[in-house]
C-alpha cells in the first residue's frame, strides 16, 4: 500500500525527519484559514506519478491565487484519480537536491540503504551515481554514516544526512515498509536538510498488524472500485488479465502453472486468484472457505469471465465446507438459469444469461468424498465438470470458453 | 539435515494450515511426532498430541528436539521460531504463509548466527517417500524412488510428484522451500543435499518469477552438480509482477540485469546451463527418462 504525500509527511514529522510547515486542504475555502506563510506550493494528493507534469503542483503568492489553483487541482484527475486532499506547503529554496531510500531487497534478504547526490535520477544509468549499503546485521547508525560517506558528504552535512537515513530506517522497521524514499532531500545554502517529497510503501502482508494502517486500507477499500484498490493497495495475491477463463487455486505456483497451461492451449486467462493467503481487501481474518466464496463472487460479477477453472490438489483447509460452497454456487447458477429459460423461452444463448460454468480439477484422496458428492448434483450439462487430470481440465476449460461451443 | 525416522519432531501452533489429517498422516508415515506447543492450551490434547505452553517444557519432558514444524499465525511466526532457536532446535519448517518479510529478515539473521536451517515460510515441508514426512505434503502422490524434487511452490511440488508417480518414476526426497518473497533455505543448499544423497539419481527443480534464486541455481548446477537436472518454471505467461522497481531500480543500482526476476531471465539461465526445461508438469517424466537412460 502506498501512502499519500501528506500522510508520509505526518509520519516524517513525528519521527523527526525535517519537513516544511504544511497544511491539509480538504476544500479550496480552507485556504482562507491558512496558518502557513506565502508563498506556498499546492500539491495534488494522488497515488499516480508525474503529478507535476500533469499540472498537479502549483505555486501561489496570495489567497486568491491559491484558491483558484486549488479549485483547479481538485478538478484535475491524474491517471484517473481525483485528489480528495490538496497539500499546501511553504516554498523552500534548495541549493542542492539528493535522493535517499531504504528498501527491502528480497534477493539478498536484507534492507538496503540507497543514496544519490542527484534527485532526478535516470534509473537506466543510475549505476555509478547511486550508492548503496546493505544492512547485514542489526541496524546501527554507522550504516547510515557509511552511506553518507559513500555519497561523498563531509562534516555537518554528512551527519545531518545520515541522521535522516537513520530515522528513515526506524520508520521502515516500525511500520513494516517495503520502501521509504525521500526525493528530493533539499539542502539549503546553510546546509540545512529538508524532505520536500516522500514516498512510503507498506508491506501488504503486515498491514493488519498496524491498526492505523488497517484503518487507512479500509478507507481505500470503501472508497474505490476493485481495480483501483489493486493499484493502490498492491498486488492482492492474484493476477489480473482480461481473458475469459477465471482461475482459482490453492497456491501461487499452481495458479501460475494453470495460467500457463490455459494460455498454451489457446485460451485466454482472466482474473487468477490464489486462495492460500487472505486477500488484502479482507479487513477481518478469513478462512479458505470465505476466500473461495468471495472469489467465486468476484469472478461471477466479472463480465469477461465465461468459465471458472478451479485447480485444487493435495489438501485444502475445511474441505467439506468448501465442497458446499461449490455446490451452492452451481445450484444457484442452475436455478437462475432455469428461471431465465422459462422467461426467455430458451431463445438466448447461455452467455447472455450471466451463467458461468465451473470446471473443478480435484486431485488427491482427500477429495474423494468431494468428487462423489459433486457428481450427484443435478446440473445443467455445462454447469459443473469435475476432472482429475490437469491437462484435461485445461483443455475442457478452453473448449468451454470458445463461443462456437456455446452457441448450440 | 537429519531426515531419519528417529529424529524427534515438535509442532508449534495449530492454525488453518495444519489439520488432524496432516498430523495423522505424519504419524502413519512413521514421523516421530512428540508434542505440540500452543500457548494457553498446555495440558490439553490437540490432534492426538499432548500440548504444552512452552517449547522448553517439551524438551524437559522428551529431551532434545531435532525438528519443529511451525504452524502459528503469520504474525507469531518470528516469536515461535526464536523460541525454538532458544531451545536449541536447529531445523525449523515454517508451514504458515504470508509472514511479514521484515520478520523473516530478523529470523534469518538469528538463524545464520546459530547455524539453524529454516525451511519456508509458506512451505509444505519435506517428504522422503516411504520413510518420513515432515510437514503437510500429501503423501499419496509419492512413491519411493530416485528422483529428487526441490521447488519454490507448494502445490506444484505435489503436482510434479503426481506426474512422476503416474509415469512410474518414484521420488527420493521432495522439498518445497516456500513461495514467500523471503524464505530460509535456498535452492543451492537443497541441490547440494540432493547431489550428496545416494538414493537420488536425478533432480527436478521447480521455479517461478521473482528474485534471482533460479539463476543462481542454474549457475551452481553447471559448476557443482553432476546428476541430471530438469527444470520447470511456472508463470511464463503471467504479466510481470510489480515488485517495487526491483526489476529496474535496484537492479541497475546493484549491477543487476534489467530483466532481473522475470521468468524469461530464469529460462535464459537454464538454457545457458544446458538444463532441459519442461513446458508443462506432465512433460517432466519424458524429459527425465531421456536424462536417466
Amino acid at each position: 500500500m502506498d501512502l499519500l504525500e501528506y500522510q508520509v509527511k505526518e509520519w516524517f514529522g513525528k519521527i523527526g525527519i525535517p519537513v516544511l510547515p504544511s497544511q491539509r486542504i480538504d476544500h479550496p475555502t480552507d485556504l482562507k484559514r491558512l496558518k502557513i506563510r506565502f508563498p506556498i506550493v499546492l500539491k495534488s494528493q494522488v497515488h499516480g506519478a508525474e503529478r507535476a507534469k500533469a499540472g498537479g503542483v502549483r505555486f501561489a503568492q496570495t489567497t486568491i491565487d491559491a484558491i483558484a489553483a486549488a479549485q483547479n487541482i481538485f478538478s484535475l484527475p491524474i491517471w484517473g484519480e481525483l485528489p480528495e486532499v490538496v497539500l499546501a506547503e511553504s516554498k523552500y529554496d534548495a541549493n542542492q537536491e539528493f535522493y535517499l531510500a531504504v528498501v527491502l531487497d528480497t534477493a539478498v534478504c536484507r534492507p538496503v540503504l540507497l543514496g544519490c547526490k542527484e534527485a532526478d535520477i535516470d534509473w537506466e544509468s543510475a549505476g555509478e551515481r547511486m550508492h548503496h549499503v546493505v544492512v547485514e546485521q542489526e541496524f546501527s547508525p554507522f550504516y547510515a554514516r557509511r552511506l553518507a560517506l559513500k555519497m561523498g558528504l563531509q562534516g555537518t552535512l554528512m551527519q545531518s544526512v545520515s541522521s535522516v537515513v537513520e530515522k528513515m530506517y526506524q520508520l521502515f522497521i516500525q511500520k513494516d515498509l517495503d520502501l521509504v524514499e525521500i526525493n528530493p532531500l533539499a539542502v539549503s545554502a546553510t546546509s540545512q536538510v529538508m524532505a520536500l517529497n516522500g514516498k512510503v510503501r507498506v508491506n501488504e502482508r503486515a498491514i493488519k498488524r498496524h491498526p492505523d494502517l488497517a484503518e487507512m486500507a479500509a478507507k481505500i477499500i470503501s472508497r474505490h472500485s476493485s481495480t483501483e484498490i489493486n493499484s493502490i493497495l498492491g498486488n492482492w495475491n492474484g493476477v489480473k488479465m482480461h481473458g475469459k477463463i477465471g482461475i482459482l487455486g490453492n497456491g501461487t505456483g499452481s495458479v501460475m502453472a494453470t495460467l500457463d497451461l490455459v494460455a498454451n492451449a489457446g485460451g485466454n486467462p482472466g482474473v487468477c486468484l490464489n486462495l492460500r493467503h487472505a486477500f488484502l481487501t479482507d479487513t477481518r481474518p478469513t478462512t479458505f472457505r470465505d476466500r473461495l466464496e468471495t472469489s467465486l463472487k468476484i469472478l461471477e460479477a466479472d463480465k469477461s469471465i465465461q468459465v471458472i477453472l478451479i485447480n485444487f490438489l493435495g489438501s485444502i483447509p475445511q474441505i467439506e465446507e468448501v465442497t458446499e460452497v461449490i455446490a451452492r454456487f452451481v445450484q444457484q447458477e442452475n436455478s437462475e438459469l432455469q428461471s431465465q429459460v422459462v422467461h426467455s423461452n430458451g431463445s438466448k444463448n447461455s452467455r447472455e444469461r450471466n451463467f458461468t460454468p465451473l470446471l473443478v480439477r480435484l486431485a488427491g484422496s482427500e477429495f474423494k468424498a468431494a468428487r462423489k458428492y459433486l457428481a450427484t448434483l443435478k446440473t445443467h450439462t455445462d454447469a459443473l465438470l469435475v476432472v482429475e487430470n490437469l491437462d484435461e481440465a485445461v483443455a475442457a476449460a478452453v473448449l468451454l470458453a470458445k463461443p462456437t461451443v456455446n452457441k448450440k | 539435515m537429519n531426515l531419519t525416522p528417529e529424529s524427534k519432531v515438535l509442532i508449534q501452533g495449530f492454525c488453518e494450515f495444519i489439520s488432524s489429517t496432516h498430523v495423522a498422516q505424519m504419524k502413519a508415515y512413521g514421523t516421530n511426532l512428540v508434542a505440540g506447543v500452543n500457548p494457553g492450551c498446555g495440558g490439553q490434547e490437540l490432534h492426538g498430541l499432548p500440548v504444552f505452553d512452552l517449547v522448553e517444557e517439551v524438551i524437559e519432558q522428551f529431551g532434545a528436539i531435532d525438528t519443529t514444524i511451525i504452524c502459528v499465525d503469520p504474525y507469531d511466526v518470528l516469536d515461535a521460531a526464536l523460541e525454538a532457536i532458544a531451545s536449541n532446535i536447529r531445523q525449523i519448517i515454517i508451514i504458515t504463509a504470508g509472514v511479514p518479510p521484515l520478520d523473516m529478515v530478523q529470523l534469518l539473521r538469528k538463524a545464520e548466527a546459530c547455524e539453524t536451517l529454516v525451511i519456508g515460510p509458506n512451505s509444505p515441508g519435506i517428504i522422503v517417500p516411504g520413510k518420513i514426512l515432515l510437514g503437510t505434503q500429501p503423501s499419496e502422490f509419492y512413491t519411493p524412488g530416485s528422483v529428487g524434487i526441490v521447488s519454490r511452490s507448494s502445490t506444484l511440488t505435489y503436482e510434479i510428484a503426481y506426474e512422476l508417480t503416474k509415469a512410474g518414476l518414484g521420488q527420493s526426497i521432495s522439498v518445497s522451500i516456500g513461495s514467500d518473497a523471503i524464505v530460509g533455505s535456498s535452492f543451492l543448499q537443497w541441490l547440494q543435499i540432493l547431489d550428496e544423497d545416494e538414493t537420488t539419481q536425478a533432480i527436478v527443480l521447480v521455479g517461478q518469477p521473482g528474485g534471482g534464486s533460479e539463476e543462481a541455481a542454474a549457475r551452481y548446477i553447471t559448476e557443482a552438480i553432476d546428476k541430471p537436472v530438469i527444470a520447470y518454471i511456472a508463470g511464463r505467461q503471467a504479466p510481470p509482477g510489480k515488485t517495487w522497481r526491483q526489476t529496474g531500480t535496484l537492479a541497475t543500482v546493484i549491477g543487476r540485469d534489467p530483466n532481473f526476476g522475470t521468468a524469461q531471465s530464469k529460462l535464459a539461465a537454464f538454457k545457458e546451463a544446458e538444463v532441459p526445461v519442461a513446458e508443462r508438469p506432465s512433460q517432466i517424466p519424458e524429459l527425465l527418462r531421456k536424462e536417466i537412460n
